[in-house]
């Protein structure tokens, strides 16, 4: 199969024959036309063109794609083994949606009963959102270091063109690795939050935090998205294990060994017993890897990560805080929302006015932002994209809702015929 | 003696917009039935049910405008049509404890009293209620399918059509047994597919009830009789 | 031309049956209208919920910006050194495939 690299998963989604109706409703939501099947017959999707983001999974109405990378069963068995220290990684989304699979309602914040659910299921926690806030020093650094050069005239080595694009969405990265490489320069080079928790608790987490061997950590992503199966399987991501040869261990491991969805943790707590609703709260604020500002969480919504950075970005430029710390011109369901912050540079003196853009939905939104950068005329200097509509609370391995859609432009009256 | 041998009186029973209501479910409802098996079984290769779910579309718009059509053009059928079909009484319970005597007649070839019916016997009245109900769900389900899958709630997609399957398949079987008894019952087909008009005596012998009080002769001489001269 | 001598009797609908089918039939089709577009209304709603969630957990933190974060400064401290260190650039940064070169 073309376009992937040795050890990736190929094979995510998959359409079952005998359910599908061929009502098209999938196609509506996929962003990369990977769905093919004429109108009345039976659909497939097409790995080659799929970016694995479980759009078209969640707005079924006949629950027919499935997600088809189980790893409960292995993720217990290394609950049980006494050898392995198992550690999870919860994403913010899956905090505020984890509920509804047992009866709640959705954006209920159950961030205690997750850590008290995990906790009694076997799990040490180290919160995405804690990544998510160093993800923002180091892609926060980056950018500021490009602005620095490319707006304030310093000298810099080595840096990326502008407009700088977040990184942190995998579904997004396959998509620009598959259809616009050449604008992958101007991607941010810092991992997600996910791919940094990885190595760092195989590093840092082994030797300072648990006090245990690298090799025998089981390192679960626990994630609102199918797309981050896809990205732990990329083979380049066994930075932990790489880095410990350097220090003399031998051992080669994955840094993120399995992905479980929102969905699939429901399953692994109602396989272990464990009753969500009823079990006891805990905080980890003894853990320092579960200890994690707001701007990490808000990383769950489409234009999170923006205001996140904004936060940090406007601090380190002029070196005060923002007054007001909620960016409202990035928040809500708008496809594609611009902001400008203008600031004054504490080093120079100079006054700098960075403008970001926020897309969202990549079916719908992300193309004319995109034809901007190519022709090199694109205003912005930092780009945050999202594919899911709404951002990662609404991805593809979240709780399926049954009254709700993804569709977020206006209502219209969509005609399939071939 | 003219071809036309004595002049038996004859009744309309369904006038034009009737008839043409008829085709156009004909036309509509049946294609739409009977692609819609074949929608839901998926026999077939992935052009084959492509080109069978355009015919099933197809139907269904013509099965849609027919429907507004005969409304506007044909309201007081329409009344008429409800009215009758809501109407039962003792006669109509005892007409559905022997089937209408239809069984005794194909299979055992005995024929058996049955109750005087109106212009719609019990069984026609039954069928006409269920396609009423179920064609107005059918129409609505069908719309909503077809044009709202991504801005609808998922639940009310899945229901609807699981409601559009069950319904269908029913009201399609349905359909086979109204062609079968409509084919059966021969007068009645050349009616329906003839002028709408039947002889008077056919009627008395299906419809008593309907002949006995609901027709009028029809006023001044519309009839041409074939040899008859005008006075003056 | 049709030959018939008989025709059925003129049906004969009231005022008041008139005017209590139109409002009967009114009242269905608007009902129905007013709920399917309050259903394709909400069809969002979800997502807002979530987002609203995770706004909470926002405006309920202690520390809101990223840098403020003591124990992302202390992992800094004790093991990456800072943001873009070499180390960092080993663990935390990557590279992206062109992927229509893959085959």
């Amino acid at each position: 199969m073309k376009g992937f690299q040795s050890q990736e998963l190929t094979r995510i989604i998959d359409i079952d024959r005998k359910l599908c109706k061929g009502c098209d409703s999938c196609k509506a939501f996929c962003p990369s036309e990977a769905i093919e099947g004429k109108y009345g017959a039976v659909h497939r999707v097409d790995n080659e063109k799929c970016i694995f983001c479980g759009q078209c999974l969640v707005n079924c109405p006949f629950g027919v794609p499935q997600d088809t990378v189980d790893a409960v069963d292995q993720v217990i068995s290394k609950l049980r083994d006494k050898q392995a220290t198992v550690v999870g990684t919860i994403a913010p989304a899956v905090r505020v949606a984890i509920g509804e699979e047992f009866g709640m309602e959705p954006g209920s914040l159950v961030t205690e009963k997750l850590y008290g659910a995990l906790k009694q299921a076997g799990f040490k926690v180290l919160d995405t959102n804690f990544t998510a806030d160093q993800t923002i020093m180091e892609e926060g650094m980056e950018l500021i270091g490009k602005i620095r050069h490319f707006a304030l005239g310093e000298q810099a080595e080595h840096v990326g063109p502008l407009p700088q694009f977040t990184s942190c969405c995998p579904a997004w990265i396959r998509y620009a690795e598959l259809y616009c490489p050449e604008l992958l320069p101007h991607m941010s080079s810092a991992k997600s939050p996910m791919m940094m928790a990885g190595p760092l608790t195989k590093t840092y987490g082994a030797a300072e935090v648990w006090k245990v061997k690298p090799e025998d950590i089981f390192m679960v992503g626990i994630m609102p998205c199918t797309a981050k199966k896809f990205e732990a399987s990329r083979p380049e991501f066994n930075s932990a294990a790489r880095y410990w040869q350097t220090q003399g261990r031998s051992g080669d491991y994955p840094d993120i060994d399995v992905v479980l969805t929102t969905r699939d943790l429901a399953e692994l707590f109602r396989r272990l017993n464990v009753d969500f609703e009823t079990v006891a709260e805990f905080s980890d604020k003894d853990n320092p890897l579960a200890q994690y500002s707001g701007a990490g969480t808000i990383f769950g919504n489409t234009g999170g990560v923006m205001e996140a950075a904004l936060r940090t970005a406007y601090f380190v430029i002029t070196g005060t805080e923002l007054d007001v710390l909620e960016f409202t011109p990035v928040r809500g369901l708008q496809g594609v929302k611009e902001a400008s912050v203008t600031m004054k540079d504490a080093k120079t003196g100079k006054e700098v006015t960075l403008k970001v853009a926020v897309a969202h939905g990549i079916k719908q939104n992300v193309k004319p932002l995109l034809d901007e950068v190519k022709a090199g005329t694109s205003p912005y200097h930092f780009i945050e994209v999202m594919n899911c509509p709404g951002g990662c609370v609404n991805g593809g391995g979240q709780p399926i809702n049954p009254m709700g859609t993804s569709w977020l432009d206006k209502a219209k009256a969509v005609l399939p015929w071939s | 003696m003219s071809h036309h041998d004595e002049h038996s009186p004859r009744v309309l029973k369904h006038p034009l917009i009737s008839r043409l209501f008829h085709w156009g479910l004909i036309f509509g409802f049946l294609p739409a039935a009977l692609t819609g098996f074949f929608i839901w079984l998926k026999p077939f290769g992935e052009d084959l049910q492509n080109l069978i779910m355009q015919i099933h579309i197809v139907g269904a718009c013509i099965l849609t405008i027919s429907c507004i059509l005969y409304t506007i053009f044909g309201l007081d059928r329409i009344v008429a049509f409800v009215r009758r079909i809501f109407t039962w009484d003792k006669r109509d319970t005892a007409w559905m404890l022997v089937f209408g005597g239809y069984p005794q007649k194909m299979l055992l070839g005995k024929t058996i009293p049955v109750p005087p019916m109106g212009k719609m016997n019990s069984g026609q009245k039954q069928m006409g209620i269920m396609m009423l109900f179920g064609g107005i769900i059918l129409i609505v389900t069908g719309w909503s399918l077809y044009a709202f899958l991504p801005v609808a709630p998922k639940a009310v997609m899945y229901w609807f059509d699981m409601l559009h399957l069950v319904i269908g398949i029913f009201l399609g079987l349905c359909l086979f047994a109204h062609i079968f008894l409509g084919v059966y019952n021969w007068g009645e087909f050349l009616c329906m597919f003839g002028d709408g008009t039947q002889p008077l005596h056919e009627a008395e012998h299906h419809n008593p009830v309907w002949v006995a009080n609901e027709i009028e002769p029809v006023k001044g001489d519309q009839t041409v009789r074939p040899g008859s001269q005008q006075a003056g | 031309m049709a030959r018939y001598d008989y025709v059925e009797k003129a049906v004969k609908v009231s005022r008041r049956e008139f005017l209590g089918i139109v409002g009967v039939a009114g009242a269905i089709l608007w009902t129905g209208a007013y709920v399917a577009t309050d259903l394709v209304h909400d069809r969002n709603k979800y997502i807002k919920m979530r987002a609203q969630g995770i706004y909470k957990d926002d405006k309920k933190s202690k520390v809101r910006q990223s840098h403020n974060n003591q124990a992302v400064t202390d992992m800094y401290k004790k093991f990456a050194h800072n943001p873009l260190s070499h180390l960092a650039e080993e663990l935390f940064h990557t590279k992206y495939v062109n992927r229509t070169r893959l085959v």
